[in-house]
């Protein structure tokens, strides 16, 4: 009984901290979906190709920068990248969401094959600049990395919900996604709405790739594979519920986790498919969704 | 009284209209000829390539039917191809069947995985089918790797046995495929006009009025499932004994989207002419830039982009035209 724990809790915590980048990812997804009803399907190839160009302007690949400028540097191509591609997606997201979400795809494609041309199909490792450190608690090894995981994605939620709850733009975005023609009426400008949170989802998908990256390494397909997780995420949290995606995030971290321990570390992605069909079978709107009636 | 009315509306219809509709199915026809003379005139090489050209045709049409028939959009038939795939591959190398069990048989196991997997589903629409499509797509080379006493894990299947005794292989890789393919288009031309056909369009397009018809929802939505993973079944099926080979490396993720990108760029098409385009945007591109894999999928994403804002911008623009030839 005491080895069940003593195996269970390290996994609920290295779940629980996975599960905070997946929650970041996420948060970019339903930040994009619930103003402009798009799925953003582009999101992982983006931010894979965002780490890659961290790592191309730090190590001299392309520009030989400290951390901290290339990561500047990267968040303003990124910011440049949304802006795009909300300019080609725009006209589209008001005539039909599912068109624009294949359109998403497309660019998604565009991104996965500029990695590919730019820096080929090697694999790299990119390091984060945090203080290596490990101590136990109750039996617990925390890392400094475990500890910048956990400090990056409360601070980033944190100003992320701050945002939304208590500025202007906040409001505005919250109006937007609640009933975007009455919005309107109101005076309040879509388009600047849709790129703010198209902006933001970029930057949280960077976030999220340069903390993740260290676990692994860098490939053409790490983040994006990554990013799948944030998708099973964003359903388990209903799509369209903010607080859904971080609780979502965390609960597919913590059961990926304890399933590759217990059960079979082969079988994760459809482990994740079955996990997506029954979450969306059990709570179409969410876990977090209130009950509501129907009118028929 | 109604049918008095729809022959007058038939008589009154535009005489230009029904000449492009005439010469569509003369061209339909030649491009049937053309294809049925090629390999007289290609190379070896040419006649494979479009063996797989007309398996992937088959797949492009699988993503469109959902697309016409269901107004989803699915990023996952790479599972329903990968049942068919593997159904014709296991069937020939381990059990020593030819194709012309397998392949009716691959089309069963098809319509039942897409039955299978629209049940869970059944509520879903939009987005939310598209995401766990996706999921979809992602559990496939996982499995097929972790079967791998059945399905030969990495390296795959080589399926060799010939459909005709004595006929010359790549011909028969090439007709099979070409057979399945009219074969498919032909069907489908049959269910656009059929009772069942007509009663899921309404359901798509008009949900309310087919439930008054009674024809529920979650049925239409199941049949449609069914038939597009029966066809992508087929799709697969044709892969494996037209490409010879199956391993999970054909039916990544990556295989799912290019289908969608194929069936986009055909415009959602579901005739023989259509279909080969997207088969040949799917084959005959990585055939080309072969050298350069790194341009397939930037190609693909601009060709994607390409279409699907053409499709928004032409009716505007051609319109603006109009106005302006009006104006003056």
């Amino acid at each position: 009984m005491s080895g069940l724990l003593q195996d269970l809790f390290p996994l609920v915590w290295s779940g629980m901290i996975t599960g905070c980048l997946y929650a970041l990812g996420a948060l970019g997804l339903v930040m994009i979906f619930k103003c402009s009803k798009v799925v953003n399907f582009s999101h992982g190839n983006v931010a894979g190709f965002a780490a890659f160009l961290i790592y191309g302007f730090s190590s001299g690949v392309l520009l030989e920068l400290s951390w901290g400028a290339a990561v500047l540097l990267t968040i303003l191509a990124v910011i440049a990248i949304a802006f795009l591609t909300y300019a080609i997606v725009s006209p589209l997201v008001f005539e039909s969401d599912l068109t624009a979400t294949i359109a998403t795809l497309g660019i998604g494609l565009i991104a996965q094959g500029a990695t590919l041309l730019i820096f080929g199909a090697d694999i790299v490792s990119l390091d984060l600049p945090v203080p290596r450190f490990s101590t136990a608690v109750l039996g617990l090894r925390i890392t400094g990395y475990d500890l910048t995981v956990l400090a990056v994605a409360v601070v980033t939620i944190g100003a992320l919900f701050f945002v939304i709850d208590f500025t202007k733009l906040g409001i505005a975005f919250r109006a937007i996604s609640e009933n975007p023609f009455a919005a309107e009426v109101c005076g309040l400008n879509l388009r600047s709405v849709h790129l703010f949170a198209w902006i933001v989802a970029a930057i949280l998908g960077v976030v999220g790739a340069l903390l993740i990256v260290p676990t692994t390494f860098l490939s053409v397909t790490t983040v994006a594979a990554f990013m799948l997780q944030a998708f099973a995420a964003a359903v388990i949290g209903g799509f369209a519920s903010l607080p859904g995606a971080l609780v979502g995030g965390i609960l597919v971290g913590v059961l990926m986790n304890l399933f590759t321990f217990y059960v079979s570390p082969e079988y994760s992605s459809t482990f994740l498919l079955g996990l997506i069909l029954l979450a969306l079978n059990i709570f179409p709107n969410g876990i977090l969704a209130r009950v509501e009636g129907f009118r028929v | 009284m109604s049918d008095q009315n729809a022959t007058l509306g038939l008589s009154s219809v535009d005489r230009s209209g029904l000449r492009g509709m005439v010469s569509a199915r003369v061209g339909t026809w030649l491009l049937i000829a053309i294809a049925l003379c090629l390999p007289m005139v290609v190379g070896g090489s040419w006649v494979f390539a479009l063996g797989v050209c007309f398996a992937n045709a088959i797949g492009v049409l699988s993503v469109s039917v959902l697309v016409r028939y269901g107004g989803e959009v699915s990023i996952g038939h790479t599972f329903f191809s990968a049942v068919g795939a593997y159904t014709v591959a296991i069937l020939d190398t381990r059990y020593g069947i030819p194709l012309w069990f397998s392949v009716p048989l691959a089309l069963a196991f098809g319509v039942v995985a897409g039955i299978l997997f629209a049940w869970p589903s059944r509520r879903l629409s939009g987005i939310y089918l598209a995401v766990s499509t996706l999921a979809l797509a992602l559990a496939v080379p996982e499995i097929i790797n972790n079967a791998d006493s059945l399905t030969g894990g990495y390296e795959g299947l080589y399926v060799s046995k010939p459909l005709v005794p004595g006929v010359k292989m790549s011909l028969q890789r090439y007709y099979a495929a070409l057979a399945v393919l009219l074969a498919v288009t032909y069907g489908l031309s049959r269910l656009r006009h059929s009772r069942q056909g007509l009663t899921l369009l309404l359901a798509k397009s008009h949900p309310a009025a087919a439930d008054a018809f009674g024809t529920r929802r979650v049925w239409a939505r199941i049949a449609v499932m069914g038939i597009s993973g029966g066809i992508a079944a087929l799709c697969g099926a044709m892969l494996a004994f037209a490409g010879s080979t199956v391993s999970p490396s054909g039916f990544t993720f990556w295989a799912a989207i290019f289908l969608l990108v194929g069936s986009v760029v055909s415009v959602y098409g579901l005739t023989f002419p259509r279909a080969l385009i997207g088969g040949a945007f799917l084959t005959l591109i990585p055939q080309f830039l072969s050298a350069s894999g790194a341009w397939i999928p930037v190609l693909y994403g601009v060709a994607l982009l390409g279409v699907i804002l053409a499709g928004h911008y032409l009716p505007q623009l051609t319109q603006a035209m109009g106005r302006r030839k009006g104006g003056a």
